[in-house]
């Protein structure tokens, strides 16, 4: 069941119903039914799946040593390892479990936070069932913490209109970013990056950058869903995103998109790698070839590139995804390397962060390094992704008919200056609305009714229908 | 709870009036120079074309003008399916009584083998009411058709157009000239037209669209109406491709067995290995365009033809 289908939302009506109308205490009882019952009309087999996860970590860490640690990595792990490479080992025809690399890392998670004695042994089956089960985040994340979840899951929860209301406004601005902006663009991007070599470069440039604004509405639409949806149950789930595509430099982009994994990743493999003793060494030999080199800089560089080669592979065992992790690495080092000469130069030339030229060459350096990256991340192979990067630097032309080639992927002749304002409209509320919350996070707030009814309206009348998956569900 | 509650009966209010007025009157709104309403401004004619956007490329308008004393149309949609034709013809004939010496249908064999769908949003913006009925009848009736389906076809199709129309209206009249394309578009080569991929190999027979060149000889018949089909001239790689010279056999059967005429793209000297004719493998460029539409006018006039 989809997030975005009819039945689903006679499902939440039902569970919205239910939820308020039993004790209090009794809620988080109908959270986990309803959060099992949806992964079971998911896939009524896969479910066997979470439940080892649920079961095996829960019991295991319940005396959280190393031996159980080891156990419980591997046996989660090794499930996610087989259900999603295992098509590389010549392992066919499986069905990935919903959500498993979401859910994997929240036990993950919590049995090395369990083990570093950062959070006590979780003590009630159900409690923990739920927060690995919990519906509107199998998915496809936000990947909330044990300790930051439990306590919101099991709380006793009011009624309150104003959630209602909240929670309604949040799903409407979801779904119009789902289904009107990254419903309408994936059209252009599929054909285009099905089979680049057809394409002259303008075409490819405007594809790479609707890829990235795509990604981005589906991905945050999801969340804003979830959000949504657990707002109306007056819970509070984890942002994943905070207008990723105006930060001015890497690191902090990274700070803002997807937030939760790179906190994970942070928390459970960054950090760790930068105390470790075999990073110490290594840090060491490197600091023989680099004398002039900081020592703190040294130190992270094999954890940057242990852990984006580690995100690479999250994403999938394909070469695009390992090639995306790595150049994401290659830029990290640069950027953590090259920090203090930079600083140096911006002074020596009187460059001002604060000058807003300067702001907005940042943001716009930082958006070209993100769609690079991401060429490979939705390239159907690593020969399609340098295929794109070539003709985007030897076959660019802005001319008539190149222009017009670009429209091409809009659809037929009949309809791709009608397309292409809509989208080129939507693009430009959006990129607005980012931009005055960035200044003014309550910005609109006092407008929310006009703004919705608005928001749905276009949602009716522009959205793509049959656009019932989201684009990290795959993951 | 007040608030929210109007402004979802606002939301519903305004979507229906939207809705319905596209579905409704979308077909009296002014379209210059494309659509089945503009082909039907234009009178009685010598020459009506109906077909795909194959017709859209490679017939020549001013060409065509200039041997007919401009008693010519065209009414092509991309990718227009043998059903949609045929509910089109409906439509000319039912909203005017226009007289047309002749109705130029696109034979394209390949057309059998297409799923029956909607190809084009413009034909639901033309066609009135009655006829969108008609055409969604056929569409479920194939069994390709759910309810995103349904909400594309009455809902959303169409929009961008509807809420564009002041800025993309006046565009698009510069690129069609009663119903075809007047750009001038290049070939692009030789290299590219050998190395493009296709492959029709799979392709299979859809009855629907089989039962729809039958009803539209019907239809013809019974109005007393002259008609004939037109092979345009294809790339020569499609042309002499196997899958397409097995439905082109089947497609000329299906004539045969019907009593009628055709056209055939070797009945009229056109070089189909000439790159320079050819924009893909189906479309002509404006090079090919120009010539092919002056031979075959002189087959439609007949040899004295100037």
């Amino acid at each position: 069941m989809s997030l975005i289908s009819v039945p689903f939302l006679f499902f939440l009506l039902i569970l919205l119903i239910i939820y308020y109308r039993v004790h209090e205490n009794s809620q988080w009882k109908v959270l986990l039914l309803f959060s099992l019952g949806f992964y079971f009309l998911a896939n009524p087999v896969c479910i066997i799946f979470l439940m080892i996860s649920v079961f095996s970590t829960f019991f295991l860490m319940r005396d959280p040593v190393i031996s159980h640690l080891r156990l419980t990595v591997f046996i989660n792990l090794g499930l996610l390892i087989f259900f999603r490479y295992g098509i590389h080992f010549g392992i066919h025809d499986i069905t990935v479990p919903l959500g498993m690399s979401f859910y994997t890392f929240m036990t993950l998670g919590y049995a090395l936070d369990c083990y570093n004695k950062k959070t006590e042994p979780c003590g009630n089956l159900l409690h923990y069932a739920l927060y690995i089960s919990y519906f509107p985040q199998i998915t496809q994340g936000p990947i909330g913490t044990w300790k930051g979840m439990i306590g919101e899951l099991t709380r006793p929860h009011p009624y309150s209109s104003a959630n209602i209301k909240e929670g309604g406004y949040r799903i409407i601005k979801g779904l119009f970013n789902k289904l009107v902006i990254a419903g309408r663009l994936s059209f252009y991007v599929d054909t285009v990056f099905t089979s680049p070599k057809g394409y002259g470069g303008l075409t490819l440039i405007t594809a790479v950058f609707f890829y990235a604004i795509e990604l981005y509405a589906d991905f945050s639409g999801y969340m804003d869903i979830a959000c949504g949806i657990s707002r109306m149950l007056d819970i509070k789930l984890a942002e994943n995103f905070n207008r990723p595509y105006l930060s001015r430099n890497i690191q902090e982009y990274w700070r803002r998109w997807h937030i939760t994994l790179n906190d994970w990743f942070r928390e459970q493999l960054m950090l760790p790698a930068v105390t470790s003793n075999w990073n110490r060494k290594a840090s060491r030999a490197l600091g023989k070839l680099f004398p002039k080199a900081k020592k703190g800089t040294l130190r992270t560089v094999f954890p940057l590139i242990l852990v984006w080669i580690t995100t690479g592979i999250w994403h999938g065992a394909e070469a695009v995804y390992i090639g995306w992790g790595i150049y994401f690495a290659i830029v990290m080092l640069l950027s953590v390397c090259t920090m203090s000469v930079m600083k140096k130069v911006r002074k020596a030339i009187g460059w001002n962060d604060a000058n807003p030229a300067i702001k907005v060459f940042q943001t716009l350096r930082t958006f070209l390094i993100v769609c690079t990256g991401e060429v490979m991340f939705r390239a159907e192979s690593l020969s399609d992704a340098f295929t794109i990067y070539k003709n985007i630097f030897t076959a660019t032309r802005i001319n008539p008919s190149e222009i017009a080639a670009a429209l091409v992927p809009f659809g037929n002749g009949n309809q791709a200056a009608a397309s292409i304002l809509i989208i080129g409209m939507l693009i430009a509320g959006l990129f607005i609305t980012e931009l005055k919350k960035e200044h003014d996070p309550e910005a609109f707030t006092g407008h929310r009714y006009l703004y919705a009814g608005f928001l749905l309206t276009v949602t009716i009348l522009f959205g793509v229908s049959g656009q019932s998956n989201f684009m990290y569900q795959s993951f | 709870m007040k608030k929210t509650i109007i402004t979802l009966i606002t939301v519903v209010i305004i979507s229906c009036v939207i809705i319905s007025a596209k579905n409704l009157f979308s077909m009296d709104i002014p379209i210059g120079n494309r659509g089945i309403r503009a082909a039907i401004n234009a009178g009685d004619l010598d020459i009506l074309f109906i077909g795909s956007s194959t017709f859209r490329c490679n017939i020549d308008m001013p060409t065509m003008d200039e041997a007919y004393d401009g008693r010519v149309y065209d009414i092509s949609y991309g990718g227009n399916q043998l059903v949609a034709a045929s509910i089109q013809y409906d439509e000319i004939k039912s909203r005017s009584a226009n007289k047309y010496d002749l109705i130029v249908f696109e034979l394209n064999p390949m057309m059998l083998t297409e799923k029956v769908a909607l190809s084009d949003s413009r034909v639901i913006w033309d066609l009135s009411w009655d006829g969108k009925k008609k055409l969604w009848e056929k569409l479920s009736s194939s069994g390709n058709t759910d309810s995103s389906v349904l909400y594309e076809y009455f809902v959303t199709s169409g929009m961008d157009d509807l809420f564009t129309y002041p800025v993309t209206e006046p565009f698009y009249s510069t690129r069609y000239y009663k119903g075809a394309k007047t750009d001038e578009t290049p070939s692009p080569g030789p290299e590219v037209l050998e190395n493009a991929e296709f492959d029709i190999s799979g392709e299979t027979l859809v009855p629907a669209q089989e039962e729809a060149v039958i009803e539209l000889l019907e239809k013809c018949r019974r109005d007393g109406q002259a008609f004939i089909f037109l092979e345009c001239p294809h790339y020569y790689r499609l042309q002499e491709d196997p899958t397409y010279q097995k439905y082109l056999d089947y497609y000329l059967d299906l004539l045969d067995r019907n009593n009628a005429a055709c056209i055939l793209a070797g009945d009229v000297s056109f070089d189909d290995h000439e790159a320079a004719y050819f924009e893909d493998m189906n479309h002509m460029s404006a090079e090919g365009r120009r010539l092919y539409t002056k031979k075959l006018i002189k087959l439609l006039k007949g040899p004295e033809a100037p």
